[in-house]
Parts: structure tokens; C-alpha cells; sequence
């Protein structure tokens, strides 16, 4: 029922905002949906938690802790998003930046494309992660995509056009990959015996009877789908689309894009992990993993160090953090998993409040360079200067906040697996990031005194704010018991340890 | 699973050749085609004749859910996008494609070499015991996503990359049919689905590239940088 629920929330948040007549009622159906879906969200961590894995429709949908938990991350930061972006498109209506406002008319099409589809967007990751079906879950990533498009294109601008397109036909393509890897895998276990056709597709079976699949077969399923859900998941070499999209969609968006659809992205891959671990041994994925993990993360140190724009930089950091948990998924066994599982959580909030800071300054600065910010953050608005110093020093590692735990964790796993030379690269590539990020942000938010004006109240954004760096804050010092039981159920699911 | 007889079956492997055969050349003519409205005419004959390889699978096997699979195909593939793409065409006022980025001989041979490739690729699943469709049409369907990938590098318009991508589609299509006997039907209509909403997103998308841009030539989409 939990998870029927899930689906339905938000959909029907799709079709209130896509029938409403005003913003109001827009604002108000994505607001309550995400409670909601957050609420049911929590309920199904506590179900998976008490009760082990469920499973309904004969096996058509299914849930264990690492659905739960990225079902839980992603629900969180939806909430947040909705909250935060009333205030945000409130402000962009008011400036104009939702294009012809003649006759003081609300900008209704472009509300209504923002606050129908937002919801659908969420929908299809919620999909993804309670699909058993490995053909109806890409079907689901599929949609994640189709959904955000015309939310890069938001702003219509010639630059939004070009990242759209970039997104869309590179992640086509990536898509079809990993389509084409569902369909060998489907493949190598097609000849299971007791696999009917209608369920030979099913994660649960294929994981039952993974020594049984067809190890060529699950060879070339693996690296089609590292190349596939790799590519939506923005690991290098193709990440291309993933700076241009951050910074062109609008903040909320890029959010979800930059946190919760990561997580769906490796999600996806990690679910074939598991099939693929189980049936060839880890050395062969692993392998792989680490290359495009380490190269990732290598990949974004020069473009940290040099990067001219604050919310491409947000994206190479992304791109780092992606090869961060593949690297850790390459690792795997029981420690890398904890490691990545961790670092999802963690990633997935400290992200998530790092875009939501760089909307405010780009909305109160009206740029999205660091060379137009004139003036310190800090002065003109303290609050948001504070949190994001505080959420770039956490995500580059700095203790005491919980990303230094996550990234330990892994160090310490790769070091043990004997893995000395990914360890070695790994500090490196992290020290590299953190130069970089520390010395453009750094300097943006602790510039000289400037002659911007002192930003005014802004309550649903600095709301927003203000709960995610509380989280942040907190989870790095105390994780909640029921949800570190979740983070260490998916970590097992992961390991089968 | 109960068989045809042992005549029919030669028939229909047969007829299931041929039609592959003609996709690949479809698929090798579009490397070659520069008038967009033919383009998007090459890509719906291909998909009728997809539709035919899938209707003789269904007929052969008694597989009721690829007969549902290729009446998705006519309607998706042959009819709906490449109408919702030559109305796309008529209001943009673009017929022509200019030079690809490799030309058009080269292209070719290059769209033949690839054709190799799948055909290598292809071996390496050809179990003989198992009586399967023959490994002809597995490597053709490797050889379309291979050539559909090379197509989308090297044309440059915006609408000629769309279509290749979903000639792409079209191999895994095929692919899908020649291992396994398609996929299960729900995932199948899911991807019916993607197909045809990834078409009209895409559309819309090209449209207001050529709207803004006065083109739909992507390589000059190079404001994004670093």
C-alpha cells in the first residue's frame, strides 16, 4: 500500500498543478505532495526496516533498505526543493526573469511546466527505485530524463536550448546502452530454469539464480550498463552534459538533478552490481568501476581549479563525488559499501543545500560568475554566506563534517582491499578539489566589503536552508539510529555480506 | 513451445533474413541520405519491415505478445513519428541536410566496416545447439546501433541526430527480438512509451533550437564551455 501511495502522490500533484488556474494552488499541491511523499517515504524505511524487503503486485514492485534509503534521500530532497522554490519563483517572477510579464499577468505556462513536471521528474526516480523489473526500471530512468528537459530549457534561453540538447541526446544515447545491457542480462538468465518470461527480468530472481546466469553474457551486461546509467550518472568521459545542465536549469532542479537523480543513476548501476558480483566474482566489475571512478575523479580536478562560474563549479564537484562512490562501489566489500552508502546519504544533503545557496546569491546578484560578484557574500547576506562556506567545507572533505567520515571510510577500504595505488590517487584527486573549491568559494563569500545591497527577508528560501544545514550539522556528529540501520541494510544488500 | 512444421519454419527464417537484409541497407542508406523528408522516410520503411520480422517471430513461436509488439511498431514507428517529423520538417522549412562531417563515401564504408564489427560481436552469442533465429539478425541489430551511434556523431542537424537515435532504438529492437523473443510485454510497452514521448519532447525541442538559432545545425551549439 506504502508503495502504491508513493507513485500516486505525486502524479496527482502533477495534475493539480497542470489544471491549476494560479500560482497559489500550484505552490500549495507541490508543497502538501512532497510532505506527504516524504511522510510515506519515512514509513517505508521504518516497514523495510522492521519487516525486511517488501514485495507487491506478484513481484512487480520491491523494496529492500537500498530502495528505501535512496526512496527516502530522494523524497527529502524533493521536500526541501518545493519548499525552497516558492520563494525562489516568486522572486524570479517579480524580476522578470520568467521572460513577457506585459499586463502584470502571472507567467502561468512556464509556473505550470515548472510545477507539473517537477513532480513527474520525482515520480519516475520513486519508480526507479521500487521497480523490480530491470526492463520497467529503465524504463523509469528513461522517463527521469524525458521529465527534466524542459526543465533545463526553464529559462529559454539560447544557452538552456544547448544544454537541453546536450542532455537530452547524450543521455539518449548512454540510455540506449543501458538498454541494450537490460536486454543481455535479460539474456544470460532467459535460459534459467523456472524464469517465465514475465518475471525473468526480475531483479529478486535474477539475484537468486545469479551463479546460474551466463557469464559471457554478464560480462558485456555490466560494462554496457557502467557505459549506460555511467553516462546519467555523469561519470567522465561522459559527463559533458552535466556542467551546462546544472547551470542552465533552474536551482531547485538542479538540485534534484545534482543529488537525488545521482543517486537513481548509480542506483541503477549498483542493482546490476549485485547481479553481476554474484555471478562473475567482483574482480571484473570492480575493475572497471575503479577506472571510471578514479578517472572521474581526476577528470574534475582541473576544471575545480580553474572554473570561472559557481554553479559549473557545483557540477565538476558532482562529477567528482560521482567517481567518489564508484570508486567505492569498485572497492566494494563490507567496509566500501558502509563507505558509499554513507556517502550518498551524506552527499545527497550537503549537495543539495550547496545549489540552493548558489540560488540565492545568483538571484541576489543576478550573475553566476564569480568575477560579477562584487562585494563579499558574506556581507550582503550572512545567513546564506555562513551555510554555503559550511556546506563547501563539508563536501570537500573537512572534518568535523560527516562527508570526511564517508570519504575516510573508503580511503580505509581501499588502503585494506589492497587497493594502495586507488587510495594513493584518491587523496590526491580529493586534495586537488579541495584547493580548488576552497579558493574560489572561499573567496567569493569572504571578498572585500562591497556595495551590494543587504538582501531582504527571504523566509521560504532561508527555510530551507536553514533545515538542510541543520541536518547537515547534526548527521555529522549523530546519524540517527533507525536511519543508520537503513544506511547499514542497503550497505549489506550491496556487499550481500 | 510448439513448433511449425519443419517447412514453414525454413519459410519464415527466410522471410526473417530477407527483411533484415533490407533494414541494414535502409540503415546504410540513411548514412548516405541528405534530404531530411527521405531520411525520415528511409527510418519508417525500416521500422515496416522491423514490424514484419517481428509479426513472422510471433507467427512462428506462437508468441501472442510480439504480435503486440509489432502492431506498436506500426503504429509508433511507421506512422506516428515520422508524420509528427514531416509536419516538424514543413513548418521549419528545412530540407536539406549540409555536409556531414565525414563525407558521404567515406561515411559509407565506414557504416560497412561497422557492419563487420556486428557481425563479429554477434558470433560470440551464436549458440548452435540452441535453435535461435540464426545469428544474421542479431548481427544486423548490432550493426544498426553501431551505425545509428557513428550517424549521430557525424551529421551535425539537430533532426537528422534524432533520427538517428532512434534507429539505434530500432537494432535494440531487433536485438530484443532475435536473443530472447522480445522482451516481457509490460517492459516492452514501457519502452513503446519512452520511444514515442522521447520523439515529441525531442521535436519540440528541435523546434525551438531552430526557432532561436535560425538553424538547426548543433555545431554551433558551442556557448557552453569548461
Amino acid at each position: 500500500m506504502l508503495i502504491v501511495a508513493l507513485l500516486l502522490i505525486p502524479i496527482a500533484a502533477a495534475a493539480a498543478s497542470f489544471l491549476a488556474r494560479g500560482r497559489a494552488l500550484m505552490e500549495r499541491a507541490n508543497l502538501a505532495a512532497s510532505v506527504a511523499t516524504f511522510s510515506v517515504a519515512v514509513a517505508l524505511g521504518g516497514r523495510v526496516l522492521a519487516s525486511g524487503a517488501i514485495s507487491l503486485g506478484n513481484g512487480f514492485f520491491f523494496a529492500d533498505s537500498l530502495s528505501a534509503l535512496v526512496i527516502l534521500l530522494t523524497a527529502a530532497v524533493s521536500l526541501v526543493c518545493s519548499t525552497y522554490s516558492i520563494g525562489y519563483l516568486r522572486d524570479d517572477q517579480n524580476s522578470g526573469a520568467l521572460g513577457n510579464d506585459e499586463d502584470g499577468r502571472e507567467p502561468l505556462r512556464q509556473l505550470r511546466m515548472y510545477y507539473s513536471l517537477t513532480p513527474l521528474f520525482v515520480f519516475s526516480m520513486l519508480f526507479m527505485a521500487v521497480a523490480n523489473n530491470l526492463g520497467v526500471m529503465w524504463v523509469a530512468i528513461e522517463a527521469t530524463t524525458l521529465a527534466s528537459i524542459f526543465l533545463v530549457t526553464f529559462y529559454g534561453k539560447v544557452t538552456s536550448l544547448e544544454a537541453a540538447w546536450k542532455y537530452a541526446i547524450i543521455g539518449g544515447v548512454g540510455l540506449s546502452m543501458a538498454l541494450f545491457g537490460t536486454l543481455v542480462a535479460y539474456y544470460a538468465g532467459h535460459s534459467l530454469a523456472g524464469s517465465e518470461a514475465l518475471h525473468g527480468l526480475n531483479w529478486s530472481v535474477l539475484a537468486e539464480h545469479a551463479a546460474q546466469l551466463d557469464k559471457t553474457s554478464m560480462r558485456l551486461a555490466f560494462a554496457l550498463i557502467l557505459l549506460g546509467y555511467g553516462t546519467k550518472a555523469g561519470l567522465a568521459p561522459m559527463h559533458t552534459w552535466k556542467p551546462d545542465a546544472y547551470s542552465e536549469a533552474p536551482v531547485p532542479s538542479a538540485a534534484i538533478l545534482s543529488s537525488a537523480m545521482l543517486n537513481c543513476a548509480l542506483y541503477g548501476l549498483i542493482r546490476f552490481y549485485i547481479l553481476t558480483s554474484r555471478s562473475l566474482g567482483t574482480e571484473y566489475p570492480s575493475r572497471l568501476l575503479l577506472l571510471f571512478g578514479l578517472l572521474s575523479m581526476g577528470i574534475s580536478v582541473p576544471f575545480v581549479l580553474v572554473q570561472k562560474n559557481y554553479r559549473r563549479l557545483l557540477a565538476y564537484h558532482t562529477i567528482d563525488h560521482a567517481g567518489i562512490m564508484v570508486t567505492a562501489l569498485g572497492l566494494g566489500g563490507a567496509l566500501g559499501s558502509l563507505g558509499l552508502m554513507l556517502h550518498m546519504t551524506f552527499h545527497t544533503i550537503a549537495k543539495s543545500l550547496l545549489f540552493l545557496c548558489a540560488g540565492n546569491v545568483q538571484q541576489h546578484f543576478r550573475t553566476d560568475l564569480f568575477s560579477g560578484i562584487k562585494g563579499s557574500v558574506l556581507r550582503a547576506m550572512p545567513l546564506t554566506g555562513v551555510i554555503f562556506l559550511m556546506a563547501m567545507l563539508a563536501i570537500i572533505g573537512m572534518p568535523p563534517f560527516s562527508l570526511f567520515q564517508s570519504e575516510f571510510l573508503i580511503v580505509r577500504a581501499a588502503f585494506d582491499g589492497g587497493h594502495a595505488l586507488t587510495g594513493v590517487l584518491f587523496v590526491l584527486f580529493g586534495t586537488g578539489v579541495f584547493a580548488g573549491a576552497l579558493l574560489h568559494v572561499g573567496g567569493m563569500i569572504l571578498g572585500p566589503a562591497g556595495d551590494m545591497p543587504v538582501a531582504g527577508p527571504r523566509p521560504w528560501r532561508n527555510g530551507s536552508l536553514l533545515v538542510l544545514a541543520a541536518a547537515l550539522v547534526v548527521i555529522g556528529f549523530w546519524v540517527p539510529a533507525p536511519l543508520l540501520e537503513l544506511i547499514r541494510g542497503a550497505a549489506q544488500v550491496v556487499s550481500g555480506q | 513451445m510448439l513448433m511449425r512444421p519443419f517447412l514453414t519454419m525454413q519459410l519464415g527464417d527466410r522471410i526473417i533474413t530477407l527483411m533484415a537484409a533490407l533494414v541494414l541497407v535502409l540503415q546504410i542508406a540513411m548514412v548516405a541520405q541528405r534530404w531530411i523528408v527521405t531520411h525520415i522516410r528511409i527510418f519508417a520503411a525500416q521500422s515496416f519491415f522491423l514490424a514484419i520480422i517481428a509479426a513472422t517471430i510471433a507467427w512462428l513461436n506462437h508468441a501472442p505478445h510480439i504480435y503486440v509488439a509489432a502492431a506498436l511498431t506500426l503504429v509508433v514507428k511507421v506512422v506516428l513519428v515520422p508524420l509528427l517529423f514531416e509536419r516538424l520538417v514543413d513548418r521549419m522549412q528545412i530540407h536539406k541536410e549540409i555536409e556531414p562531417i565525414v563525407n558521404v563515401p567515406l561515411s559509407v564504408l565506414i557504416a560497412g566496416g561497422l557492419t563487420l564489427v556486428g557481425y563479429v560481436v554477434a558470433e560470440s552469442f551464436y549458440r548452435p545447439e540452441e535453435r535461435g533465429l540464426g545469428h544474421n539478425a542479431l548481427a544486423v541489430a548490432i550493426s544498426l546501433f553501431l551505425i545509428g551511434f557513428f550517424t549521430i556523431i557525424n551529421r551535425r542537424k539537430a533532426l537528422t541526430q534524432v533520427l538517428a537515435l532512434l534507429s539505434l532504438e530500432n537494432g535494440l529492437f531487433l536485438a530484443a527480438i532475435s536473443l530472447t523473443y522480445g522482451m516481457p510485454l509490460i517492459v516492452e510497452l514501457g519502452v513503446f512509451f519512452d520511444v514515442l514521448v522521447a520523439a515529441m519532447v525531442l521535436g519540440i525541442l528541435v523546434y525551438r533550437i531552430r526557432e532561436s538559432f535560425e538553424s538547426m545545425d548543433v555545431s554551433r551549439l558551442r556557448r557552453l564551455r569548461g
